[in-house]
């Protein structure tokens, strides 16, 4: 175990210090990175099967392959994650193939159907957008050297994904009329679906393990500001109404709907008339899981038993 | 090289992968660069049959090139053969790639 206590650790990575090894991870690093690094993983691996499904939807062959070539990233990123997470002694297998379908870390917004080419590509816009926010500021400020150089890599395909969404999402709302209905409603759906993602309100947090232990550096109303600060102008630039604007006064953005709220995952529709909801209400919805968090976790490991008896056969 | 093509290829030098931040020009994907009047003509070629930027790519090529004053028209010939490999890259490309932890 590591040599040095928590308070320890917990100052010498304010100072810049830089783990290299989990022989050096405190129980607290370990526990706080494990979590952290688990819900990149689930994440990634997870956006695979939600986007193969839109991707059935690809309006062309070659925009079907470049879809293909995302969904490829994603399962790469994830193996990235889980890589470091067996280097800490976890056991790969049994955390894809060995968990129950809810016990898997990603985000609700990976539990939910991706119907259209529209929703993928604002899947890209959003979510990835989510990601790289999210990673960006895991690279800047991570205190653990291996993550940090293994992110290099998902950051620039991570950007590359962002603007395939993003030249997308223009195409679809130039094109006007019932095309651009459709993006609108993706836009309805998942800009608070992201909003939700970056997790409680500063307010709100008791503490953070991540921060103390220097594994991210902004706080999660930070990191929503950020996302916020590409988004909102995109929608805008795109004749799109997106639900939060920047107001000028307060310096920053602001929801235009009650955070949280209740979600229709049938109709795929927030339910701002019925007001803001407490954050207990949140979590039991998100214990609940998403309609397709079991199809999608089974879409991943359906072909596992018959290539491992292949393989064992060869 | 009539120094028209040369401010061609200085052009070309601009335009960067969509994914990392390497020059076209660098990855060596560049095959030729013709010029008559208005009209510029490049063979491209890809990293791989199934690379999912070609159309970002074709698209800032001809963005970058309209840019050129005396430039109205920009034709994209794909080219398969020669089929690109890393002995293509520049050394400028090689050490780009190093740098963002990529294997060449």
């Amino acid at each position: 175990m590591s040599r040095f206590t928590e308070d320890e650790i917990k100052q010498k990575v304010k100072e810049g210090y830089i783990l290299e090894s989990p022989d050096e991870m405190t129980e607290g690093y370990r526990k706080a990175l494990i979590v952290q690094l688990l819900v990149q993983a689930d994440t990634e691996l997870m956006s695979a099967p939600a986007y193969w499904m839109a991707a059935q939807d690809a309006p062309s062959i070659n925009t079907q392959v470049s879809a293909v070539a995302i969904i490829q990233d994603e399962i790469a990123h994830a193996n990235i994650a889980y890589r470091i997470l067996e280097d800490m002694g976890l056991d790969k297998e049994q955390l894809i193939y060995g968990r129950a379908p809810n016990e898997f870390k990603h985000p609700y917004g990976f539990d939910q159907p991706l119907e259209s080419w529209a929703e993928l590509v604002t899947a890209n816009g959003f979510f990835d957008r989510a990601g790289i926010t999210l990673l960006s500021d895991v690279y800047k400020n991570t205190s653990y050297g291996p993550l940090k150089r293994a992110l290099v890599k998902v950051d620039l395909e991570e950007t590359f994904h962002l603007r395939h969404g993003e030249v997308w999402m223009r195409r679809l709302a130039q094109a006007g009329g019932p095309v651009k209905e459709q993006l609108q409603r993706a836009v309805d759906w998942m800009f608070p679906m992201t909003i939700e993602w970056f997790g409680l309100p500063d307010t709100m947090k008791r503490h953070s393990g991540q921060l103390e232990y220097r594994l991210k550096g902004m706080t999660n109303d930070e990191l929503r500001q950020t996302w916020m600060s590409a988004t909102v102008p995109l929608c805008e630039s795109l004749g799109l109404r997106a639900p939060a604007h920047f107001d000028a006064g307060k310096g920053e953005y602001v929801l235009d709907f009650p955070f949280p709220c209740e979600y229709d995952d049938a109709a795929k529709v927030w339910d701002f008339a019925g007001g803001q909801i407490g954050w207990d209400r949140v979590f039991e919805r998100w214990k609940a899981r998403g309609p397709m968090n079991e199809i999608y976790v089974e879409s991943v490991r359906r072909s596992h038993g018959p290539l491992k008896s292949m393989m064992a056969a060869a | 090289m009539t120094e028209r093509e040369a401010r061609l290829w200085s052009a070309l030098r601009e335009v960067l992968d969509p994914e990392i931040p390497i020059s076209l020009v660098d990855l060596g994907l560049i095959y030729a660069v013709r010029e008559a009047g208005p009209r510029v003509e490049v063979d491209l070629t890809f990293t791989a049959t199934a690379c999912p930027c070609m159309d970002f790519i074709r698209e800032d090529i001809r963005t970058r090139l309209l840019r050129e004053s005396d430039v109205e028209e920009v034709a994209i010939r794909e080219v398969w053969d020669p089929p690109w490999t890393v002995a293509r890259l520049t050394p400028e490309g090689r050490e780009a790639l190093r740098r963002f932890g990529v294997a060449a």
